[in-house]
């Protein structure tokens, strides 16, 4: 392609934050589309289109004139002289990017006047493509529309402990860009992550999922309460819970902690069991243990029939599941992804089970550390969907709990937090700010977006429309391990494992 | 109403203790009496029916004796393989006992269409249907249940019990958490009674689709670990089931073998001497006459090594007092001056598992299957069939060759699954 035609525009004036630029004629930019200028041999500009509107050199009363002589039939087929010249598109654009000798640095100067800029080419982006240890794949390169041959890896290592927020509107792509995310980090082995799927939609029970990845055996754990054949059942031991698991899971007055507390004493491990069958004690209040029974009974499930504990949603029992908790942790430990199926359980069980898991693992991990162990250990990352359940202002305020406590702290001892959220604006602004990696995909409401945009780790306040017309799939990574926020397109998760090699849809690709 | 006895783990020769080995033996001989007095109408054992493939003869003698009596009184013994009742030339005692016509191995399968096909044996008073899936050495059974083939087994009607001597996932308890097991998914539903083994501890549990998986626990007692158990209070016996077209009533029948005294000494903080000197005066105290003792002493001596303690005096002095044995648990026992032993466990295997998982990454090896968790597990494993005792009237060759044919086994050098399955 000759130079003439890699011309997309000139700059002609603007600002440190919004240069305009003349679009050549013919071309057609794009909201979000990457341009370069080039400065010298060894150095050049990326710029990013924030914004387009109409530029014209004849006056607005002579064109609201010739488009009513060309409405009304008075004159058809009146134009302008030299129409290419004379009205024209005008792009505000940031520059985001200064590349000198292959590295990439904040632009602090502004691009020549009057100097051409072309579209950014897979070369000028290559910088973004930088080799990682562990490469998490997100997607690639996206320049407005157009979907350019670089993929955005992360380093997995970083990216998962310093905690991720996924915000969308449904619809935007969310589990899909999960489940690529998910497909990329099996392929290592190397990051223990949990995943709370309350949609059953990871695993591919009835369709193609990660249980078609070829190291799906060796890497992956599914557990659900209507396992297939080979997979794990979800059961959890009573014994194996802990008052401090239902912490901002569950709201306690005072009397009914303190009455936990003397079970826990008391009974030891069995302490729910006690509470559950109503086992009086003479320095709890009867009232104070019936409506502790009543929220114990409620939140897991269970009711007693004949002195007998029942386990309505078959996830808690009295004798199975002792060694379930382990089980999850140690393969965490080991590097696994563990999936875990919540679709058929009410929302409290769902939390609670993440709740045991998240406390086990930080503090573990947490130990861990004082011993000098930690470094060894592999990245904890739990994914949590409709993330405002356990991280909203109001849950916070209630007093916290281990999700809140991982994410303000959980960066130390290698245990992050991937939470995925409608509404970003309810989630405190504390929290927002330590997940330092975003992945913006389409919202149309405002307040969500700028919840978003105030604490993204890249200035996104000109973006606001651009992540609005975010399409399915597009997505924009705020991160303080890129040098900008990159706009990426996550393809469609059946496309994106056709293209591997390694794909399995073998029946008999079991989990054992 | 039927009914039948549930037993498994029985391990009997693992004891080379003279008095535990009379006693494993009186627990079995116990056991088939209380089965006669119940009048059951048939027994099944769910693997690891004797410790090792091929035992002495003397214990199969003694056993035998009681099995042909219960036999002619029209009992019928229904077995399993056990992970320990396996031999890699693949004939055991239980095939000898089953061609003599004692025992019935009830695991019939074919391969077809690369599905595990298993047939039912019925019972003859009862109709009971019985079937299940053999244990191999190093959870190798996993296969098994891979490929097997359920909607058949599931289809079938009538009284069914399923047979497997294997740890089920959702079923483990704690400490067994890093063991081999298989998910409940990959048994087949809607049996009446699953009739399991290998977990040395009793338990009954349930999972919707699969009502009364049940586990005996070891009869006697397999290992140290279980011994210590005992004592500490775990019951020991079978269960008894009663049934006609559906489980009626499961019933534990305790056997007590022996009285047990369970002495736990904390030496953190003491020197050598020191605690040696507190342990006796402390034993001097026990009543530990016609007992099984357990001797456990743990924590951080703060002087001296270890081996000043001297253990073999402390056991010679129980044994005069009366003990009928003594099992010596220092494996949680450390010294601040030595820092040799750098692993602590509560058993044997336990420590050895961490001692390889320790130092394995200080050698240089090339293949995966050397490295890490998978090398430390081959370890494990080929230290177990190195520690095998040549047996009374083995000959060298005879031990030779089964050292070096387990070993490959262990190595996986033999393709042996692959030999059965096609």
């Amino acid at each position: 392609m000759s130079k003439e035609l890699d011309t997309a525009g000139q700059v002609i004036g603007g600002q440190v934050a919004s240069i305009l630029i003349r679009q050549k004629s013919g071309n057609k930019l794009e909201l979000g589309e990457l341009l370069a200028v080039d400065e010298n041999e060894d150095s050049y500009l990326i710029l990013q289109v924030f914004n387009l509107f109409y530029g014209s050199q004849i006056p607005q009363s002579a064109r609201e004139l010739a488009a009513g002589l060309n409405l009304e039939g008075v004159q058809s087929g009146l134009d302008f002289m030299d129409p290419k010249l004379r009205n024209y598109i005008l792009a505000e654009v940031k520059a985001i990017a200064r590349i000198t000798k292959g590295i990439a640095k904040v632009p602090k100067i502004l691009p020549s006047f009057f100097s051409s800029v072309r579209y950014a080419t897979k070369n000028d982006l290559k910088f973004i493509a930088t080799e990682t240890k562990s490469p998490v794949y997100l997607g690639n390169i996206r320049s407005g529309s157009k979907i350019l041959d670089i993929s955005l890896y992360l380093d997995g290592e970083d990216f998962f402990t310093h905690h991720v927020l996924i915000p969308a509107t449904t619809g935007r792509g969310k589990s899909n860009l999960v489940k690529v995310l998910l497909w990329s980090a099996l392929d290592q082995g190397k990051f223990g992550i949990l995943v709370l799927d309350s949609h059953d939609e990871y695993y591919g029970r009835n369709t193609i999922g990660l249980k078609n990845h070829p190291k799906v055996n060796k890497n992956m754990l599914y557990y659900s309460t209507n396992a297939p054949t080979g997979a794990n059942t979800l059961v959890i031991n009573l014994k194996t819970l802990e008052p401090k698991h239902f912490e901002g899971i569950i709201s306690f007055t005072d009397a009914q902690e303190q009455a936990i507390s003397i079970y826990r004493k008391q009974y030891k491990e069995n302490w729910i069991e006690q509470i559950i069958l109503g086992t009086e004690d003479d320095t709890v209040n009867p009232k104070t243990l019936l409506v502790l029974q009543r929220k114990l009974r409620i939140a897991l499930g269970v009711s007693v029939l004949d002195d007998e504990i029942i386990c309505g949603n078959e996830v808690f029992s009295i004798t199975a599941g002792e060694s379930t908790i382990r089980s999850i942790i140690g393969s965490l430990e080991k590097g696994k992804i563990v999936v875990i199926d919540t679709s058929r359980l009410g929302d409290e069980a769902e939390l609670l089970i993440g709740s045991i898991i998240a406390n086990e693992i930080f503090y573990r991990y947490k130990e861990a550390k004082g011993k000098g162990e930690l470094t060894e250990k592999p990245v904890i990352s739990i994914i949590i969907e409709e993330a405002p359940r356990v991280l909203s202002v109001e849950k916070i305020e209630q007093g916290g709990n281990i999700y809140s406590t991982i994410a303000r702290e959980g960066r130390k001892f290698k245990v992050g937090l991937i939470a995925i959220t409608q509404l970003t604006s309810i989630i405190p602004r504390m929290i927002l700010t330590n997940m330092n990696t975003k992945i913006i995909l389409g919202n149309e409401m405002a307040t969500e977006r700028n919840a978003v945009i105030e604490s993204a780790a890249q200035d996104l306040s000109d973006e606001s429309r651009t992540i609005a017309r975010l399409d399915k799939g597009e997505a924009i990574v705020s991160s303080i391990f890129t040098r900008f926020a990159v706009p990426i397109y996550t393809p469609l998760f059946e496309e994106f494992i056709k293209k591997k090699d390694n794909f399995d849809t073998s029946e008999e690709n079991l989990i054992l | 109403m039927y009914k039948f006895a549930h037993m498994s783990d029985i391990h009997l020769g693992a004891h080379r203790d003279q008095i535990l080995q009379e006693l494993e033996l009186t627990t079995f001989i116990k056991a088939m009496n209380k089965c006669v007095e119940h009048k059951v109408d048939f027994i099944i054992i769910s693997g690891d029916f004797f410790h090792i493939g091929i035992p002495e003869l003397s214990i199969v003698n003694k056993a035998l004796r009681k099995m042909v009596e219960v036999k002619e009184k029209g009992i019928p013994i229904y077995v399993i393989y056990g992970s320990h009742d396996y031999t890699p030339t693949g004939t055991s005692i239980i095939d000898l006992l089953e061609t003599a016509g004692i025992i019935t191995n009830i695991v019939k399968w074919q391969m077809k269409d690369k599905k595990l096909h298993l047939s039912f044996t019925t019972d003859k008073i009862t109709g009971a249907k019985i079937t299940g899936i053999l244990a191999r050495k190093n959870g190798l059974e996993s296969k098994y249940y891979e490929r097997l083939d359920k909607q058949n087994l599931e289809q079938t009607d009538g009284f069914k019990i399923f047979m497997f001597h294997s740890g089920i996932t959702e079923f483990k308890p704690t400490y067994l958490t890093e063991m081999d097991s298989i998910p409940i998914s990959c048994f087949p539903k809607g049996f009446n009674y699953y009739a399991g083994g290998h977990i040395h501890e009793k338990g009954k549990f349930k999972l919707p689709g699969y009502k009364n998986v049940i586990f005996p626990g070891t009869l006697f007692t397999g290992y140290g670990r279980d011994i210590e158990a005992t004592v500490k209070g775990e019951t020991r016996g079978f269960y008894l089931v009663s049934f006609d077209d559906a489980v009626k009533k499961i019933e534990f029948i305790e056997l007590k073998s022996f009285d047990g005294k369970y002495f736990e000494f904390d030496a953190n903080g003491k020197n050598s001497v020191q605690a040696f000197k507190d342990i006796q005066e402390k034993l001097k105290t026990l009543d530990v006459t016609d007992k099984v003792v357990i001797l456990k002493i743990r924590g951080e001596l703060s002087g001296g090594k270890t081996a000043d303690i001297n253990f073999t005096e402390l056991k010679s002095n129980l044994l005069e007092k009366g003990a009928l044995h003594v099992y010596l648990n220092r494996y949680s026992l450390t010294s601040k001056d030595y820092s040799s032993i750098q692993v602590i466990g509560n058993d044997t295997s336990t420590i050895e598992r961490k001692m390889f998982k320790e130092n394995i990454g200080t050698i240089k090896l090339s293949q995966k299957h050397l490295k890490g968790e998978a090398g430390s597990k081959l370890a494990t494993e080929l230290l177990e069939v190195l520690r095998q005792e040549v047996k009374v009237g083995e000959s060298k060759r005879e031990y030779l060759n089964k050292i070096q044919s387990n070993g490959r086994l262990v190595l996986k050098l033999n393709e042996i699954f692959e030999e059965e399955i096609n």
